[in-house]
């Protein structure tokens, strides 16, 4: 809602409040001021002038050659308009100055001879489309004045951001309400109360659907004039932004934005039959052009504005091209209504069309500020027009109950803090012009105005006291509440502890968007009935890039590390932890597991490190790594899961099948880890080795974790014996520690891979691997014998599983 | 005898000049003092000789057994010496450090905030991205129809299913739950069907809500102004501006001083000196009626904070899209 502070000082006394003050102030009482703009500070250095002498361009036909007083000096001034003569008071632009279309005034030779400047017309400054000749100022007008002062310009346009539930501000008389309650003084409207005394036989109007148009009223006006509206109707209505359209159009316009009341204007003598009906569309009535000159497809429930014949408007959101007052119109019939909110709204959204009135409509007018609106749009019509107003009208209305609510001072003073007596709320409320009577000692019956569409109910009027009291004059306490111990998320915590345990591995956290394109499915090469591609979609995507919901993190963040290479950052590990959507049939909303990925590329000890560790490339055993660290540091790393070559039904489809490993949770798969196919990266713009993990987060979270429990430390040593054992290259050399572990030889403490080699030393299709076995008895130290004997049953059963041979040093 | 001991002190002072590093006087030690060493040996020829000479010579043996102890024990130190020396690192060389990845700084901040209301003895809930058209409108006062659905530019999944447009569909759910008193916040994901250089389509937010009795708007203003405090670790004015919200009555935009001006004015703030930071208000009794509380009896506030703006404001961001690129030299500077 835009209006000007002179427009405002009209209604109610500024008291020389500086239009910053005035924004402050309203912003306080929830009128929140998005802009305040000092209008036409362009316009600032022109100049009034007057003609004093003309005569012809010695070089030009059309040109004159003007002396122009402008006050203190006179100028030389060529000029091109007709209407330029003697005596005339102009509108001078001095060298320097720039006109709002951008045009720079210079001191410059036309045709040989010098001008000084450049008399203006409407449309150079801005004021209208008007271009035939240069502006004439009224003859009164002294030379030499600031141009915006002399021509009453100079004004600040301010903005406010309405919220929905104050339609009643949306019209420069309701802001003056509240500026005057603010102010302590009181507002004076043009009209008040007014009511029709007669009833036109000149026309009719029927309702057919009072539900939806509780009131509709209209009057007539005859041996109108079109055309343009005086300034003072055109600068209002400029310096709200508005587009002046002829005398009638601009007080319909100028009507609505000072009561917030929409009217419309129709040509009378375009009206079949004489005749208003509204109603909704006949069944053939199926597309209707609005003055906009577009076509639109009507629904069966939009309330339409018809003549005797067929619909002259869309009730509440926009006339008709066919029945809207042009240059030729003499009879004007005005319309002011009343119509139902919801119903506007629908229709508005429907056309996809919101306009001014249907903005008001739809938030809801004042059902009894009807008459005043159109009265005070009368009588303007008549003085802008010269027209002539018929002495009655017709008023058909439902009618409404007014509402009166009881308001509890204790309740009130609970609710805010703030001790109240019902005298106080009363003298507040009144401030705004509703009206108060007191009931009890605790109780005021509280009549809402008509205007105040958002008064429902007791708790709404806890809402005007605490603004009217002022939200800063509400004191500032902490509640008194019960100590209670709040309720943890144990997936929350464990979330929130694998984000600091990935950041540990090496792993930047990533958020991605919720929504990806689809097209990744292919690009993935996920098969058909692969679960992932039962996406939720969304029905508005914003662009097609993001028209499903994701069911795995890997394209995000597959994204992320593109964008990462492409900045030169060679080492790239990030990690996301976060939803996935799983379409579930029948289910009134999908599933949301969450899940946590991570992918990484480029040298394994980071960009900034080649002083101390060599150019290494992340291999696949580093994205184990990442997997391991995770569930040891959750505490779940233990006999339940596996971390196992994928079969072959088990490969990711995006992932080399040669470097391919399936997470188990039991007999479960709850994530995979493995070495993303060059293709796929190619595709995506990536150039590099890229390795995954991807993870049921919620299926983590859910396993519990092995408790803490104290193991007391070993007293007597330890004994360690190293092998090297040749096997056939294609043994799992992870199952030599396996056996080891589970030979059953109670003094294994400890197994561990220490070096696999394959080379010149080994014969082809084999290779060597050591082991280093610890032995340790808790109950003496280990003799030579003892030691011996366990390792020989633990290097038998080496040989006997796996065929293979110590290996000579 | 006597004279063997004499040359084996001059060839053990010789020898052991010689000695420069530890496998040479490992071999000087077995050579000398060894068990089958030449002073071994000496000394098993005591037994031979006079026993009026043994008194001197036995001394005379003690005395080279310690002196060759003492070359034996110097030249460790000083072959140890010579090793630092020659191993000194050179100390204008950077630490050898180790990778770590970083928090995003979105998380980071959203932990402290629920970190500072955990501490007032908030619980933490979290709800469903996709929700129903019920808990995001319909729950929260908001019939279909109604203007305050223009505020949202919502992402619908179906007739009656779409991504939440703000946290407040936690208030419902979470009411619907629970008796009062309680305590909670909602953080999470939130998804709006708008994109340009101030809106992200997704961005996250934080929801709370207090319910008890006698909870009064000046114990809103209280909650809020301290956990504000808390959040940006600073004393800052805060201003409460009425405003509308259909599921709180009266409802609060709330702005605290510019923390990028200091209150001189900026175009952040855009020259104020007041950022707007959160919407809050006194749950409606409407809200409370949905979910069978009474109105008469139990009071509360409710509010929602946008997690991207606090962090920009906290740390200097100027640019929301960076929150979603994930660029490794953006996440690495927090």
């Amino acid at each position: 809602m835009k209006f000007t502070y002179n427009w405002l000082q009209n209604y109610v006394d500024l008291d020389r409040l500086t239009p910053e003050k005035l924004a402050d102030e309203l912003t306080m009482v929830g009128l929140e001021v998005d802009s305040i703009s000092h209008l036409y500070e362009k316009l600032s250095t022109l100049k009034t002038g007057r003609v004093l002498a003309v005569q012809p361009h010695p070089n030009a036909d059309k040109l004159t050659l003007c002396r122009v007083s402008i006050g203190d000096q006179t100028l030389q001034i060529v000029c091109g308009a007709a209407n330029v003569r003697e005596g005339l008071c102009v509108v001078v632009a001095l060298p320097g100055t720039t006109l709002p279309g951008g045009f720079k005034i210079k001191k410059a030779k036309v045709r040989g001879v010098e001008s000084q400047g450049m008399l203006c017309s409407e449309r150079e400054l801005g004021l209208s489309d008007d271009h035939t000749g240069i502006m004439e100022l009224a003859a009164d007008v002294e030379a030499g004045q600031v141009f915006i002062d002399a021509y009453g310009l100079r004004d600040t346009q301010i903005e406010v951001d309405l919220t929905p539930n104050r339609p009643d501000c949306a019209s420069v008389i309701g802001i003056a309400r509240e500026v005057a309650a603010i102010l302590g003084k009181r507002i004076k409207v043009p009209f008040r109360g007014a009511v029709l005394r007669e009833t036109s036989t000149s026309f009719a109007v029927e309702v057919e659907n009072p539900e939806l148009c509780p009131r509709y009223a209209a009057r007539l006006i005859t041996d109108v004039k079109i055309g343009p509206s005086p300034p003072w109707l055109r600068k209002r209505l400029l310096a709200v932004g508005q587009r002046p359209i002829n005398n009638i159009v601009d007080v319909t316009n100028f009507v609505m934005l000072e009561f917030g009341q929409p009217l419309h204007a129709f040509d009378f003598d375009n009206l079949a039959d004489r005749k208003i009906v509204v109603r909704t569309p006949r069944p053939d009535e199926t597309t209707f052009t609005t003055l906009d000159k577009v076509e639109r497809k009507l629904d069966d429930d939009m309330l339409m504005i018809c003549d005797g014949k067929e619909p002259v408007a869309v009730g509440g959101v926009m006339g008709g091209l066919y029945s809207e007052v042009t240059a030729k119109t003499t009879r004007v019939l005005l319309e002011s209504a009343y119509f139902d909110p919801v119903s506007i709204r629908k229709t508005a959204r429907t056309l996809n069309l919101s306009t001014d009135a249907s903005y008001r409509f739809e938030r809801g007018v004042d059902p009894d500020g009807t008459i005043d609106a159109m009265e005070r749009a009368v009588t303007l019509m008549c003085e802008v027009s010269g027209g002539a107003a018929e002495a009655g009208g017709i008023d058909i209305k439902v009618g409404h109950r007014p509402l009166t609510l009881q308001l509890r001072a204790s309740r009130t003073s609970e609710m805010l803090g703030v001790e109240f007596t019902p005298e106080r709320l009363k003298e507040l409320l009144e401030s705004i012009e509703i009206v108060c009577d007191v009931r009890d000692d605790d109780t005021l019956d509280v009549h809402v105005p008509s205007f105040r569409v958002d008064l429902e109910r007791e708790a709404d009027l806890f809402e005007e006291i605490s603004r009217l009291y002022g939200f800063n004059n509400i004191p500032v306490t902490l509640p008194d509440v019960s100590i209670s111990y709040p309720q943890q998320d144990q997936q929350r915590l464990k979330r929130v502890s694998a984000v600091t345990i990935m950041t540990g591995a090496g792993f930047s956290e990533a958020i991605n968007y919720s929504f990806v394109s689809s097209r990744y499915d292919d690009i993935l090469k996920l098969v058909e009935n692969d679960w992932r591609r039962s996406h939720v979609r969304l029905l508005n995507p914003l662009t097609e890039d993001q028209d499903v919901m994701r069911t795995s993190l890997l394209p995000g963040l597959l994204e992320n590390v593109r964008r990462n290479l492409n900045f030169q950052q060679t080492s790239c590990r990030l990690f996301e932890v976060g939803k996935i959507f799983i379409d579930n049939q029948g289910a009134p909303l999908p599933d949301e597991p969450m899940r946590i990925a991570g992918v990484l590329t480029g040298n394994r000890h980071g960009d900034h490190a080649p002083l101390y560790f060599k150019q290494q490339d992340v291999d696949i055993h580093d994205a184990v790594g990442a997997v391991e660290t995770l569930l040891r540091e959750m505490r779940i790393l233990g006999d339940r899961i596996r971390i196992t070559v994928a079969d072959t039904g088990l490969t990711e489809p995006f992932c080399e099948t040669d470097c391919a490993l399936a997470v188990f949770h039991d007999d479960k798969q709850i994530g995979s880890i493995g070495k993303l196919k060059g293709g796929i990266l190619l595709e995506l713009g990536i150039k590099r080795t890229v390795y995954y993990f991807d993870l049921d987060f919620s299926a983590l979270a859910a396993i519990e974790p092995t408790p803490k429990h104290f193991t007391r430390l070993p007293v007597y040593p330890s004994v360690k014996r190293d092998i090297a054992l040749v096997v056939p290259a294609a043994i799992a050399s992870g199952d030599l520690v396996k056996t080891v572990l589970a030979s059953g030889e109670k003094l294994v403490e400890q197994c561990e891979l220490f070096d696999i080699y394959q080379g010149e030393k080994i014969a082809q299709g084999s290779k060597s691997v050591a082991l280093g076995i610890t032995y340790r008895s808790d109950s003496r130290t280990l003799t030579e014998k003892h030691v011996e004997k366990a390792h020989a049953k633990v290097v038998k059963l080496l040989a006997d599983t796996y065929g293979g041979a110590l290996r000579e040093e | 005898m006597e004279q063997d001991l004499e040359k084996l002190r001059s060839s053990a002072a010789e020898d052991i000049a010689a000695v420069s590093d530890s496998r040479q006087l490992e071999a000087f030690r077995i050579a000398y003092l060894g068990r089958n060493g030449r002073l071994s040996a000496l000394m098993k020829q005591l037994g031979t000789v006079a026993q009026e000479d043994r008194p001197r010579l036995g001394k005379l043996a003690n005395t080279v057994r310690s002196e060759l102890e003492k070359l034996f024990s110097d030249k460790i130190v000083s072959l140890a010496g010579q090793a630092v020396r020659a191993e000194r690192p050179d100390l204008s060389l950077p630490g050898r450090r180790t990778v770590n990845g970083r928090v995003h700084p979105v998380t980071q901040v959203m932990e402290e905030i629920c970190s500072v209301f955990a501490h007032m003895g908030f619980s933490i809930a979290e709800g469903p991205d996709i929700e129903l058209d019920y808990y995001n409108f319909e729950a929260l006062n908001i019939p279909a129809h109604h203007p305050a659905r223009d505020m949202h530019d919502t992402f619908y999944i179906g007739e009656s299913t779409l991504l939440r447009t703000h946290t407040s569909p936690m208030q419902a759910r979470v009411m619907e739950k629970q008796q009062p008193p309680l305590r909670v916040i909602a953080p999470g994901k939130v998804y709006r069907c708008d994109s340009d250089i101030t809106h992200t389509p997704m961005f996250q937010q934080v929801e709370g809500m207090l319910v008890d009795k006698h909870i009064s708007f000046a114990d809103l203003k209280g909650v809020l102004t301290v956990s504000l405090q808390k959040i940006f670790e600073k004393e800052l004015a805060v201003r409460f501006r009425p405003s509308f919200f259909p599921f709180t009555e009266p409802s609060a935009e709330v702005d605290i001083e510019c923390v990028i001006c200091g209150s001189e004015g900026c175009r952040v703030c855009k020259r104020t000196g007041w950022i707007e930071i959160l919407g809050s208000g006194m749950i409606d009794p409407e809200v409370f009626k949905m979910v069978d509380y009474d109105p008469e009896v139990y009071s509360g506030f409710a509010f929602g904070m946008g997690v991207e703006r606090i962090t920009m404001l906290k740390y200097g961001i100027d640019d929301l899209r960076l929150f979603y690129e994930n660029d490794l030299r953006f996440l690495s500077q927090f």
